[in-house]
């Protein structure tokens, strides 16, 4: 009896690794891609058949691609195309061993060419591939789009509010920081709560060390809370609504996401930057932000888009959103990629 | 001062007799059996089996009594176990596991059982879809089995039932919360928790039906009453 157990999880464990494929309008599969020590999770989901794909590039880093598996983005852009969510190594669902040293911004942006590869090898060659980067993602994106040839593997590119360039964000995050904390206690608005966020800009003006760009970040995600006319997230809900529907692993995420916020990585990418590469930028470019976006600023959407090459171009800005516009203006969002990967697949 | 030495010696071994007095330890003849396991092995929503055995290493009834009456009675155990685990996390993977556990129980008369245990252990883990690999010149394959290797720690506790207290079935009823790290897991430590919910078998067991403390230490004539 007990043979003929251990025999059936033996025949049980390799079936969930075979090989799926499906080319239809309203598919979910999920397959994973190892490099240098880690199996990255890929999310495939919608219209396979559209031949058209979106890859999402998440922020964090270490964070997860799950949180923008909204059904809302299911409704409105997985029933015309595909959308790809890949979870970065050292976050998400991702797996491996002793894989920390290999946690580079390098080593992801040949991840993400390898996720396209098996992409490609999956869907067909033929297939019309967009990258969307949102925050940190953004810089993934941009890494990948100037290193010479890369940008010929996609269509097009949508940036949504994302921070190509580290140094100039924290300059930025300061300056936006201050000039809407001092409009909105000018208005006699949420004073109590500017008062140190205008202070701490006031003291700190440049030359930011890692400790002072966190700080800078946690109070522009703190500064949304206080602007009333954007919509607030409340990120406890929605891991809540989505854990159990998308299996999602909460433990392994927390862990990776400990792991890589307090990583030395970060200081690689505090001085990160390809403002000065940009201008080898041909392919379609959509850049999406939102107005009230103070961890990765309107100018710095700005900055991107005057920088690159390309002759198709434009830049939205969404009136009522901050830094997750995805969420926070969601009907805006899915108009604009939408119309973009229509005009340009 | 060698009287001295002695009077404290004496002394302290009347103290230490004194003490066990309190206490009254019956070897049990059902504590030699071992005790098989089976049990849905589950996280949260995900299904999962755990098969063990558990072999006992010390095993006494308890009784502690005042005034010549038992105030409390209880079969204290300590454990050794060997486990083969799986779960099954969709789209995440599938971890199949082995753990070697010291287990401390406590039975009380009622037949109520907790528990707790710790110990090492080995995982193996399948991913949960199709892993491809990439040459640097863009050949794409898949590769088979794809997984990793993690030594584990696991800690847990729980409660249960212990039929053969009161009725002469061999069995116990255990719901156990466990939490396994797995490590190094993207150079980090990876929690889980993972609730059991099982039945346990001990071979023979039914025999040793105990219905009342008291006439149980009769029969052995082993009480000590203070």
């Amino acid at each position: 009896m007990r043979e003929v157990f251990f025999f059936s999880l033996l025949l049980l464990l390799p079936g969930c690794q075979k090989e799926k494929i499906t080319i239809s309008e309203n598919v979910s599969e999920t397959f994973y891609v190892e490099n240098a020590g880690a199996s990255m999770r890929v999310l495939v989901q919608g219209n396979t058949a559209s031949k058209t794909f979106i890859l999402f590039i998440h922020g964090g880093p270490g964070v997860s691609s799950y949180f923008y598996d909204t059904k809302y983005i299911s409704q409105n852009i997985g029933d015309k195309y595909a959308i790809v969510y890949w979870d970065q190594r050292n976050a998400g669902a991702s797996q491996g061993t002793s894989n920390g040293g290999n946690l580079h911004l390098d080593q992801m942006v040949e991840d993400l060419k390898k996720v396209i590869e098996v992409l490609k090898f999956r869907y067909g060659q033929d297939m019309s591939l967009f990258l969307l980067g949102h925050s940190f993602g953004g810089l993934i994106a941009a890494d990948f789009i100037t290193r010479p040839g890369y940008q010929n593997m996609i269509k097009g590119i949508i940036d949504v509010d994302g921070s190509h360039n580290y140094p100039l964000n924290d300059t930025l995050t300061r300056q936006a920081l201050l000039t809407e904390g001092n409009y909105q206690v000018s208005q006699k608005r949420n004073v109590d709560e500017w008062q140190p966020i205008i202070s701490y800009c006031n003291t700190h003006q440049g030359n930011f060390s890692l400790e002072e760009s966190q700080q800078l970040e946690t109070y522009s995600t703190e500064a949304e809370n206080y602007i009333d006319s954007i919509k607030h997230i409340n990120i406890v809900n929605l891991v809540l609504k989505y854990t159990i529907p998308d299996k999602i692993p909460l433990t392994a995420i927390l862990c990776n996401f400990l792991y890589t916020e307090d990583s030395n990585f970060n200081k690689e990418l505090a001085v990160a930057q390809f403002s000065t590469s940009l201008n080898i930028v041909t392919i379609p470019v959509l850049v999406l932000w939102g107005k009230y976006d103070f961890t990765c600023p309107q100018a710095l959407g700005e900055d991107f888009f005057n920088r690159i090459n390309s002759i198709d171009k434009s830049m939205v800005i969404s009136p009522k959103s901050g830094h997750n516009m995805m969420f926070q203006d969601k009907k805006f969002f899915c108009d604009n990629v939408n119309e973009f990967v229509l005009n340009h697949k | 001062m060698d009287k001295l030495k002695t009077g404290i010696s004496i002394l302290a071994l009347v103290y230490c007799t004194l003490c066990q007095a309190q206490c009254d330890s019956i070897n049990d003849s059902s504590a030699s059996h071992f005790n098989l396991k089976l049990s849905y092995n589950s996280s949260i929503i995900y299904p999962g089996l755990s098969i063990g055995i558990e072999f006992p290493l010390y095993y006494v009834n308890v009784q502690v009594l005042k005034n010549q009456k038992i105030v409390r009675y209880f079969t204290k155990g300590r454990f050794i176990s060997g486990n083969l685990n799986w779960y099954h996390h969709p789209d995440f993977h599938d971890n199949l596991y082995l753990t070697a556990e010291w287990v401390m129980r406590r039975t009380r008369f009622t037949g109520f059982i907790s528990e707790f245990s710790v110990g090492p252990g080995f995982s193996r883990t399948f991913l949960g879809g199709t892993t491809y690999k990439v040459d640097d010149n863009g050949n794409v394959s898949v590769i088979k089995l794809a997984g990793y290797n993690y030594a584990l720690i696991t800690i847990g506790g729980g409660f249960g039932y212990d039929f053969s207290m009161k009725k002469q079935l061999p069995f116990s009823a255990v719901a156990k919360m466990n939490l396994i790290s797995m490590f190094p897991y993207n150079s980090t430590i990876y929690f889980r928790p993972v609730l059991e919910l099982g039945i346990r078998y001990t071979p023979g067991r039914s025999k040793n039906k105990v219905s009342n403390p008291l006439q149980y230490q009769n029969k052995n004539e082993r009480s000590i009453f203070l």
